[in-house]
């Protein structure tokens, strides 16, 4: 049995970047939602480990390299 | 003259810019006899600006002594004079009338930090010329660059002012880039607002124990303030931390404070003080003081700088572009008496809130949201599809003022 810890990897948004194309909230629905314009809302605050793998997707798969995965607590973080 | 109903403690009315000066007390800032500024040690400046707890006064608020920490020695100097709010007009009066106690300002902590380079950007021109009038009588005075810059809202966000004179459009970052890790140059920049650094001269120049004569013990010294209040032209004011609110607009509220990313309050009943208004959730934000007049509809008001706010967008981020322009439109709906889904207008602007790369989105909403809190009553009457049964004069102003306007 694995135990859930949180990451401390969270996700990111560089909203200059980020056009709402909206695949991140398709393939990651139970972190991301999208507004009424198509923008990405992300609920909560680090990862679980087992919620990596589906991060690492969404991220992967934005056209625009918008998503990241950044330390909950790191200096560089996107507002 | 005007005739400014401010308290008996008002000694002088100071009429050499189109916008009247006005002093609460003895004026530090606006007095006509600056002090000499001598020379301070970047070790003296951090604890003397600590010991009286200085604060940056662009807006943000941020501690000088901590800025002085992480930029550190050898940082390049930045003084942001753009003013780009534009219901402010403190840092061009400041800029037209005390232009030595800037330059002096910026000297100092070229001096101290050992800069190769001291700039300061500016958008007004009387004020450009009076600053390399100032800069041009001081000793090291040919180190100081005065550069033309954006007035633009967002433009004047420190972020885009260092790209802007980096020779890169001048707009925020995606990723949060600190001056003072990578500002002018890619060097580490040590930036604030013109009248920090006025402050700073002035710091050096009394002391901490003389700079907090005035003032309170959680915030010593002066403060510049624009004030907005009916039936007069707007007024920019030199007070000492304190002051009662009341003294500068009156008892009757709403009173809109820091400027349109500022917060609106029922009521004008605290001091100016940046600690306890942020206590009461308030911001003393750029200085601006407004009390709209009784014969304005309020909500239109409101609904005229959210279209300015909306379209003032920097256009890089969509919660910011799409988000402010329906607010924008649902509080023009609003106004005109039109139903408008004011759930949904809520809900709006809670979701355009810190979605953005720079402060604008998250300040405009603060900006309607609070205002539709402290017209509650008038808010419902539009709701209602009665209306207020007043027009909207445009109180408040938007984009450049010309010189002598009013309001």
């Amino acid at each position: 049995m694995s135990t859930v810890t949180a990451s401390g990897i969270s996700l990111a948004i560089d909203w200059t970047r980020c056009d709402g194309h909206g695949l991140c909230a398709r393939l990651f629905p139970e972190r991301i939602a999208a507004d009424e314009w198509g923008f990405p809302i992300i609920a909560g605050g680090a990862l679980e480990d087992d919620e990596i793998r589906s991060g690492r997707l969404a991220v992967r798969s934005c056209p625009r390299l918008a998503l990241t995965l950044t330390p909950v607590e790191s200096p560089l973080r996107h507002r | 003259m005007t005739t400014l109903q401010l308290p008996a403690a008002v000694t002088a009315g100071l009429d050499r810019s189109p916008v009247p000066a006005y002093v609460v007390g003895t004026p530090r800032l606006l007095s006509a006899t600056p002090p000499a500024v001598p020379e301070r040690s970047l070790r003296w400046l951090t604890d003397a600006t600590r010991d009286v707890a200085l604060l940056g006064r662009g807006g943000a608020a941020f501690p000088v002594a901590a800025k002085l920490a992480a930029a550190g020695r050898r940082a390049e100097v930045l003084v942001n004079g753009c003013e780009g709010e534009p219901a402010s007009w403190k840092d061009r009066v400041l800029m037209r009338r005390s232009p030595g106690l800037v330059v002096d300002g910026a000297l100092l902590l070229g001096r101290a930090l050992q800069s190769r380079e001291i700039t300061i950007a500016v958008g007004d021109p009387a004020s450009a010329a009076a600053l390399r009038s100032a800069a041009a009588e001081r000793e090291g005075g040919r180190r100081v660059h005065i550069v033309p810059a954006s007035s633009a809202f967002v433009g004047g966000e420190v972020q885009a002012l260092v790209n802007g004179i980096n020779g890169r459009a001048a707009v925020p970052n995606g990723r949060r880039v600190l001056p003072s890790e990578r500002g002018l140059g890619g060097r580490p920049t040590f930036a604030s607002n013109v009248e920090t650094f006025a402050q700073l001269a002035l710091l050096a120049a009394l002391g901490p124990d003389g700079y907090a004569e005035v003032g309170t013990a959680a915030e010593p010294g002066t403060a510049l303030a624009t004030v907005h209040q009916t039936g007069r032209p707007l007024a920019v004011v030199e007070v000492p931390h304190g002051t009662p609110l009341t003294a500068l607009v009156g008892s009757s509220g709403p009173v809109l404070l820091g400027g349109y990313h500022g917060t609106w309050s029922p009521t004008p009943t605290l001091i100016v003080e940046r600690h306890a208004l942020r206590a009461a959730g308030l911001t003393w934000g750029a200085g601006v003081v407004a009390v709209l007049p009784a014969e304005t509809c309020a909500i239109g008001e409101l609904a005229r700088v959210a279209a300015w706010l909306a379209a003032e967008s920097a256009g890089q981020c969509g919660p910011c572009v799409f988000g402010l322009r329906s607010i924008a439109a649902d509080l023009a709906g609003l106004a005109r008496g039109e139903t408008v889904d004011v759930a949904a207008l809520r809900r709006r602007l809670g979701l355009v809130d810190g979605r953005g790369a720079c402060a604008h989105p998250s300040g405009a909403v603060r900006f309607v949201a609070t205002g539709l809190a402290a017209y509650a009553e008038e808010l419902r009457a539009h709701e209602d599809g009665r209306g207020c049964g007043r027009r909207t004069v445009g109180a408040l102003p938007l984009g450049t003022l010309t010189a002598g306007a009013g309001r």
